[in-house]
């Protein structure tokens, strides 16, 4: 095993996990100053400090392991000593810049630089902040042992760090892995699980165990199933040879079946020893959890070490187990967290797969035969690959809520800076999002919301002076409509200057219709254009003119529409429209001359024939069709892309209404093929940029269609 | 042959254990319906297993179970306990509980968890 292979998992892991924990850190810090104080989070940051620094001590981060460590101290005096005059906001404002600090050095890991970041000042600010703490109120004679047993803690940790070379060195001899089966309805089979920990540890070092969460007892039902079904399984270091182990072991009450394997260090090892029945999966798992055992054993170590009562180990396991029930995909099993590239490669082969499916069924040598069973199979097959790309996709989906978490942060600092006071209501963060999407939006976000917090909500006085309660309030909102997601960033602030923005419009010479003809929609719609803005004064957020233009940018990359619209005074709401995939489009093929175009079906409204009659020509001979009284411009695609075809008539051809962002166009095409499901590929990126070519895919027969963008084809 | 000291507030409960326990030939050498009576006839009898209930009025099994232990660091206690305990369980084991039978029990599974220990 060389160095790099086995690093990684391990470094992947640590970062996975830290960001995580980091993100929770920032939500109970931000809840803490709600409440103003850190009556209910002050274990859980508390227990996250701990375990970044546990976790990072043995990566060898030093400067990340000695500042999270200095913040545990603080927070330690704070739990423990309970000091009064606290300033709750100061504290956070220190704490927050420290996750900042390790978040950043955490994310130059995971684009594989060195975490070369100084703490020293942090963690000297940190350090002085709590001495001053101290001496204001007056610590008692206890503090200072604390922080010295607590400084002996740290050093324990170092010894502890495991480096892939030199594998974790426990001082006891023998390590074994055992299976523990209990009889069948015996009842409370993870307070059992939890005996067997309880009674190891007075004569071994445990490692860690599976099901995992089995300390806290409350209601976890599932894990008496798996302990049920597959045994509770358990590694830990001792000096007793395996007969004593056995003969231990063998004393738990109601046991069924014990199995004990003596194991080596290495991770290989404890693999190859598991009992055969164990899958792939369970493996995967297996490698996870190694780590994150790892981590928790070092916390209760550490925590042993401190001498304290082993209350207050307890206590710190206890919380160990809800708070990684959070952290859903690493504390519950049967979750395991895939590298999003293999994700990505997967959708891509069903992709292939749903067209090969298509190359089959519809294959042209088939064509007049009589093929019941074909038929038969093929549907079959049909239906399967419908299903594998329901389930593929339903494993991209994210929930929108770490997105929108995040803007707590950026809402409270920005609000600080700018001397406001806001709250943000966030609604429906469950909604879920394909994976690629959420990346993409996350930006527009931000800056949406900056945008609502800085031009967007009043200064409190002026608010006051308007009658309006003097926080102002922004709502981040997501729900499920049809096939769509939608985004919703409302805020109660004073609204678009319709006319400001018609100034710099008329200056921009973007009005191309008297004014007067023009919608307030499409009034607020110009802050999309490049280049627009009306803020006079640049701050530090936003107002630099670029920005607007840019979400809808973002947004229409992932095939989404942004709206926008506004009350004086009352406030303004962005809503974006999601499609809850990119990669997998209903579409409508058409014909002109020998190419075949899609049409995304969701944008089109109708389709029909017309006569020549119905056509009226404008004095710049622009076509346009009356339909129900009102008048449509036709588009013919044959003339839009130059393509020689047969169908120049009207008569002759087939007009589709389609419809974006509620501009409406017909567009004109020689024939409809049909509907079918069409896996969308970027177009390849020697070929320029089209204008109203949204991408491409195969068709069933491997011959290429475009993609129309109906977007980039109204405008 | 193991000497038992069969502890819970329900007069029904002792009577269905110390039937079991009887006549899989163990003696039941003491009852107490609470903690505290629990913890006075440990003194006294020195029994080699105590079956302890969990919740009970005046002293609780938890309780008892500390001072049991406390009084004799080898006193071997298993807890009879009902679903949804799992935290007063796990209490118990921490005070130095050897073990638990969840109600309702079979009889089988009691024997086993005497004999084991």
């Amino acid at each position: 095993m060389t160095d790099n292979v086995s690093r990684e998992p391990m470094l992947d892991m640590f970062i996975f996990e830290t960001l995580q924990l980091l993100d929770q850190l920032e939500q109970s810090l931000i809840n803490s100053e709600k409440e103003s104080g850190f009556e209910s989070s002050i274990d859980e940051i508390f227990r996250i400090m701990h375990t970044i620094k546990g976790s990072a001590a043995m990566m060898l981060f030093d400067d990340i392991s000695k500042l999270a460590h200095s913040i545990e101290d603080l927070f330690f005096y704070l739990r423990e000593e309970k000091p009064e005059n606290v300033n709750s906001t100061e504290i956070i404002d220190i704490v927050l810049n420290g996750v900042d600090f390790i978040k950043n050095e955490t994310v130059k890991l995971e684009n594989g630089q060195e975490p070369d970041g100084d703490a020293s000042d942090l963690i000297k600010e940190i350090r002085d902040y709590l001495g001053n703490l101290k001496s204001i109120n007056n610590a008692g004679s206890d503090s200072p042992d604390s922080e010295s047993s607590h400084t002996l803690e740290v050093e324990k940790d170092q010894k502890y760090y495991i480096s892939s070379n030199k594998a974790a060195s426990t001082p006891k001899s023998h390590k074994y892995e055992a299976v523990l089966k209990f009889e069948e309805q015996c009842g409370m089979e993870n307070i059992r699980a939890f005996s067997v920990i309880h009674d190891l540890k007075e004569i071994a070092d445990v490692n860690y165990f599976y099901p995992e969460d089995v300390i806290d007892g409350g209601g976890k039902s599932e894990n008496s199933e798996i302990i049920q079904k597959d045994g509770f399984r358990v590694v830990f270091s001792t000096d007793l040879g395996l007969d004593e182990v056995k003969e231990r072991l063998s004393h738990t009450i109601l046991l069924k079946s014990l199995d004990v394997y003596v194991i080596n260090e290495d991770l290989e090892d404890i693999m190859g020893d598991m009992p055969d029945t164990r899958e792939t999966e369970l493996k995967e798992q297996e490698l996870k959890m190694d780590g994150k055992a790892n981590v928790l054993n070092d916390s209760s170590q550490a925590s042993e070490q401190n001498e304290h009562s082993s209350g207050r180990q307890l206590s710190n396991e206890k919380k160990t187990g809800p708070s990684a029930d959070n952290t859903a995909s690493s504390s519950k099993q049967s979750v395991i967290s895939v590298n999003i590239a293999k994700l990505d490669k997967l959708m891509d082969l069903v992709g292939e797969i749903v067209i090969s499916e298509a190359m089959v069924t519809q294959n042209p040598d088939l064509e007049g035969l009589q093929l019941d069973n074909f038929h038969k199979a093929a549907r079959q097959l049909n239906k399967l690959t419908n299903e594998l790309q329901d389930v593929v996709m339903s494993i991209r989906m994210v929930p929108l809520s770490m997105t929108f978490q995040k803007m707590n942060r950026i809402v409270r600092d920005m609000g600080k800076k700018l001397n406001k006071s806001i709250e943000l209501e966030i609604i429906g963060e469950e909604t879920e999002v394909d994976k690629n999407i959420i990346e993409r939006i996350s930006d527009p976000l931000i800056h949406l919301i900056r945008n609502a917090v800085d031009h967007g909500l009043e200064d409190p006085d002026e608010r006051v002076a308007k009658g309006k309660p003097p926080a102002g309030k922004i709502t981040l909102e997501a729900k499920n409509a049809g096939g769509d997601v939608w985004i919703f960033v409302k805020d109660d602030g004073r609204g678009l200057d319709r006319e400001k923005i018609l100034k710099k419009a008329r200056e921009a010479g973007l009005i191309h219709k008297p004014e007067n003809e023009l919608t307030d929609k499409e009034i607020y719609s110009f802050i999309f254009t490049p280049g627009f803005s009306t803020k006079e004064n640049v701050t530090e957020f936003s107002g630099r003119g670029v920005g607007m233009d840019i979400v809808s940018n973002n947004i229409s990359m992932v095939g989404g529409t942004i709206f926008v619209d506004s009350v004086p005074d009352n406030g303004t709401t962005i809503s974006i429209k999601l499609p809850l995939t990119l990669a997998i489009i209903n579409g409508m093929s058409i014909k002109v001359g020998k190419s075949r175009y899609t049409i995304p079906t969701i944008s089109i409204k109708e389709s029909f024939k017309v006569k020549n009659e119905a056509v009226i020509t404008d004095s710049e001979g622009n076509e346009m069709i009356m339909v129900r009284g009102e008048v449509y411009p036709v588009l013919r695609l044959h003339k839009f892309y130059k393509i020689n075809t047969e169908v120049t008539n009207i008569n002759d051809g087939i007009i589709v209404m389609v419809e974006s962002d509620s501009r409406v166009i017909c567009i004109f095409a020689d024939e409809l093929l049909g509907e079918q499901q069409v896996v969308v590929k970027a177009l390849p990126k020697y070929i320029k940029k089209v204008k109203g070519i949204g991408g491409c895919t195969l068709l069933g027969d491997g011959s290429i269609s475009l993609i129309l963008d109906v977007a980039g084809l109204v405008s | 042959m193991k000497r038992i000291l069969v502890v819970d507030d329900a007069g029904f409960m002792r009577a269905s254990l110390k039937m079991m326990l009887e006549r899989n030939g163990h003696q039941v050498v003491g009852e107490a319906e609470n903690g505290l009576v629990a913890v006075t006839k440990y003194k006294e009898i020195r029994p080699d297993i105590v079956t302890m209930d969990i919740t009970m009025p005046v002293c609780d099994g938890i309780k008892a179970v500390k001072m049991i232990k406390e009084f004799d660091p080898d006193a071997k206690v298993i807890m009879i306990s009902s679903m949804g305990q799992e935290c007063f369980v796990r209490d118990a084991i921490l005070a130095g509980a050897k073990g638990f039978i969840v109600k309702p029990f079979k009889e089988d599974y009691v024997i086993q968890a005497i004999e084991k220990l």
